[in-house]
């Protein structure tokens, strides 16, 4: 992780945040044995689709291992289709590595379907000397 | 193109020029001596919005960027997303993501010569998307809880 909690902070909790999360949280008989009650999350953004107009990202999905195969982390991303839709969204995108089969079933259980596999969509990034060197207008070599 | 547009021009105006706007637009516009048979003297666009990673920070996704054919081979392209990289990193972003089909072997190069890494490939990543009817059913699970 590259960023410190100030970060976090900062870009997620001002006037226009670069993020919005959910948490779940346990009741306190519940809580897990080093005494965490807040055993999950969901991180995610509003984005844009030329097409289809306003979505929603959900960059990150997490619930703590002793604690899956409850229904926890359909409950949050229920929650952000939940507050997608009422933000006037059209779609929830999200990714998964296809190597991380148990995260990938979930995905498809939940009725959602896989646009790298069945439209070819490839996900690119640039980051690093490469994103320096191009908003310096220069080229790779 | 896949499926067709869903949304006005008043959509894109209320979602894109408003205070808190959802996307924001950089345009490539020759002079008029260079304007297209029909008049066009906007030749190319990229769209563009923030996002987050909670590993490295601010990033930036770029969403569409088109060129019109006649005025491809001229730097256009390479003017536009560089300018995006910049005013990405005027806003401390650390990255730029965007997407191509696996198809478009002119514009996999064009972003491999820039230095782009392809995730799907390389890591395995894929795009998973509930559209409008599966996003409605998930949405009334949440009512329910």
């Amino acid at each position: 992780v590259k960023i410190t909690q100030r970060d976090l902070e900062q870009d997620g909790f001002s006037k226009n945040p670069f993020f919005q999360a959910i948490i779940a949280e346990v009741p306190e008989q519940h809580r897990s044995k080093e005494g965490h009650c807040k055993v999950g999350y969901a991180l995610y953004f509003f984005a844009y689709s030329s097409w289809k107009g306003r979505s929603v990202y959900m960059e990150d999905l997490y619930v703590m291992s002793e604690y899956r195969g409850k229904g926890i982390g359909k409950a949050l991303m229920s929650k952000i289709a939940q507050l997608g839709l009422a933000a006037g969204c059209k779609q929830l995108n999200f990714a998964v590595p296809n190597w991380n089969k148990p995260s990938v079933d979930f995905s498809l259980r939940q009725g959602c379907w896989n646009v790298t596999s069945d439209l070819g969509y490839h996900c690119m990034r640039c980051e690093g000397p490469a994103l320096e060197s191009l908003a310096r207008g220069e080229a790779k070599h | 193109m896949p499926d067709g547009m869903k949304i006005s021009h008043e959509e894109l105006e209320r979602d894109g020029f408003s205070q808190n706007p959802f996307f924001h637009c950089l345009v490539a516009e020759v002079p008029p001596q260079h304007r297209t048979k029909e008049g066009y003297t906007l030749v190319g666009y990229a769209l563009y919005f923030y996002t987050y990673s909670t590993w490295e920070g601010r990033s930036l996704y770029m969403e569409d960027f088109y060129v019109m054919p006649e005025f491809r081979g001229k730097g256009i392209g390479k003017a536009l997303i560089s300018n995006v990289a910049r005013i990405g990193k005027e806003h401390q972003c650390v990255r730029l993501n965007f997407s191509v089909l696996s198809w478009n072997t002119p514009a996999i190069n064009f972003y491999l010569n820039k230095g782009a890494q392809d995730l799907t490939t390389s890591d395995g990543w894929h795009c998973f998307r509930f559209d409008r009817e599966a996003l409605d059913k998930l949405a009334e699970e949440a009512v329910k809880q």
